[in-house]
């Protein structure tokens, strides 16, 4: 199963999206961003496995600004 | 000492928070939201389930609605300041507290006005005086919910309803009722609350609380470090991070979560219901000592909080202030920072006596006062004596 972090600013965005995806039987963890973008500096993180199309929609449908999406190695 | 000063903070604090506040000094002792090692997730993990906590105690859906400040002062200011910078019209009761009053006043220019509408013990005529006092220019209306000197309440939920019909949003002060009276903002259309963590909810001093219910962004107050889009020069417009520039104050926010498991552990409305049967005992005790003046009528749970105005016939609020302190009875006099209040009630010139009890205030308490205030109407007063 791949893995994604998903790139979401805040500290507390990242916790919440934690909160909001473990209500849907998706695991996530909360990681300092090590590669950031461009342009964007310091930020937090989801990492998260399994199925991305549906974290991403669980996010975005509660307000969770999603900044980026990238493969975890 | 008889402690009835609570109005202004509580006292004392419960042992819960105390040892909250010492063990997040202890165990929670990196800064979080900057850093990526295991202490400052871990402070930062107890950070938000304490958003999470005071959210759903307030009835906010949505946790990063949810900015720990120094103050209510400080919440009041970053709504007013960041709603009403680009102009218009705000609009207040004559009960706020200088926290509105002085922000309003100070923004005050000929792009900016505020209209106060004058409070009334009918609830229809102050919904009625909110609603005429509203303009086409008015883009934020603030209100207490509660009095802090008489107690006396604003029908929220009715001003809210009007607020919502002219799309005006809300602001309330809740620094009396938090963690007293009920306060859910979804169900009232409450859009901005502001609280005194420090007082109804236990939370050390300099412990406050904003609640958003509003995504448009507010300009913030203060801008500066938050942990996250560095790079960018502008404040970030996520929630919290727009209003909480800086390090936060880690054991004040593990007092509030504690705090809140303290009140949530004996009940919110049992402590409601015992701070205001030692009002009402408080009102007919005084009631019967000659000279005593009481400004509202017998105060009722649901329309008042547990907050009463006394004065002696003929003394300064200050001179039996002093006395009460000097029989062991710690209360507040003078105008208690709510000048139009006292206009309204015509105490501005002498301002009055507070008396505000908390979870911990005993009944007993009440028959002690009474005897003091007797013994002012018996013997002059003799505030020279009290010097220190």
């Amino acid at each position: 199963m791949a893995n994604h972090y998903i790139h979401v600013g805040s500290i507390t965005n990242a916790m919440r999206g934690k909160s909001l995806l473990e209500q849907q039987g998706i695991r996530a963890y909360v990681h300092r961003t090590t590669n950031p973008p461009q342009g964007d500096g310091c930020g937090y993180s989801l990492l998260v496995t399994g199925n991305l199309g549906q974290a991403k929609e669980t996010l975005v449908r509660a307000g969770v600004r999603v900044v980026r999406i990238s493969d975890a190695l | 000492m008889i402690y009835l000063d609570n109005a202004a903070t509580t006292w004392p604090k419960p042992s819960c928070v105390i040892e909250s506040v010492t063990a997040a000094m202890r165990q929670y002792g990196a800064n979080p939201g900057r850093s990526g090692h295991r202490l400052s997730m871990e402070t930062a993990q107890m950070v938000f389930r304490c958003r999470e906590k005071v959210a759903k105690f307030f009835g906010l859906s949505d946790p990063t609605g949810v900015v720990f400040t120094a103050n209510c002062t400080t919440a009041l200011n970053t709504v007013i300041h960041g709603m009403m910078r680009q102009g218009g019209r705000v609009l207040i009761s004559d009960l706020e507290h200088n926290a509105v009053l002085r922000p309003c006043h100070a923004l005050s220019s000929p792009s900016l006005r505020y209209d106060v509408a004058r409070w009334s013990p009918s609830v229809e005529e102050t919904v009625l005086n909110i609603r005429r006092a509203v303009t086409p220019r008015t883009r934020l209306i603030v209100v207490t919910h509660a009095s802090n000197v008489f107690g006396v309440t604003m029908p929220i939920e009715k001003i809210a309803k009007v607020a919502q019909e002219l799309g005006i949003p809300l602001c309330v002060d809740a620094a009396q009722t938090a963690g007293v009276m009920p306060i859910d903002m979804e169900r009232m259309g409450i859009d901005y609350l502001c609280v005194a963590a420090h007082k109804g909810l236990y939370a050390p001093m300099g412990s406050g609380l904003l609640l958003c219910r509003r995504k448009e962004p507010l300009i913030p107050l203060i801008t500066g470090g938050t942990g996250s889009y560095s790079q960018c020069p502008d404040q970030p417009m996520d929630l919290p991070d727009r209003l909480e520039s800086g390090t936060l104050s880690v054991p004040s926010v593990a007092g509030i979560a504690a705090g809140i498991d303290f009140v949530q552990k004996i009940g919110r409305e049992s402590i409601y219901e015992h701070e205001m049967r030692l009002l009402q005992q408080l009102y007919t005790a005084l009631s019967e000592c000659n000279g005593v003046v009481l400004y509202t009528d017998f105060p009722q749970i649901e329309t008042h909080a547990p907050v009463l105005s006394v004065n002696v016939m003929g003394r300064r609020s200050e001179e039996v202030a002093a006395l009460l302190d000097r029989e062991g009875i710690a209360v507040r006099a003078g105008l208690h920072c709510a000048p139009m209040a006292h206009r309204h009630f015509n105490t501005l010139d002498g301002g009055t006596v507070r008396l505000a009890p908390s979870a911990f205030t005993d009944p007993s308490i009440v028959m002690r006062v009474k005897k003091v205030f007797e013994q002012f109407s018996e013997k002059p007063l003799h505030l020279s004596e009290n010097v220190l």
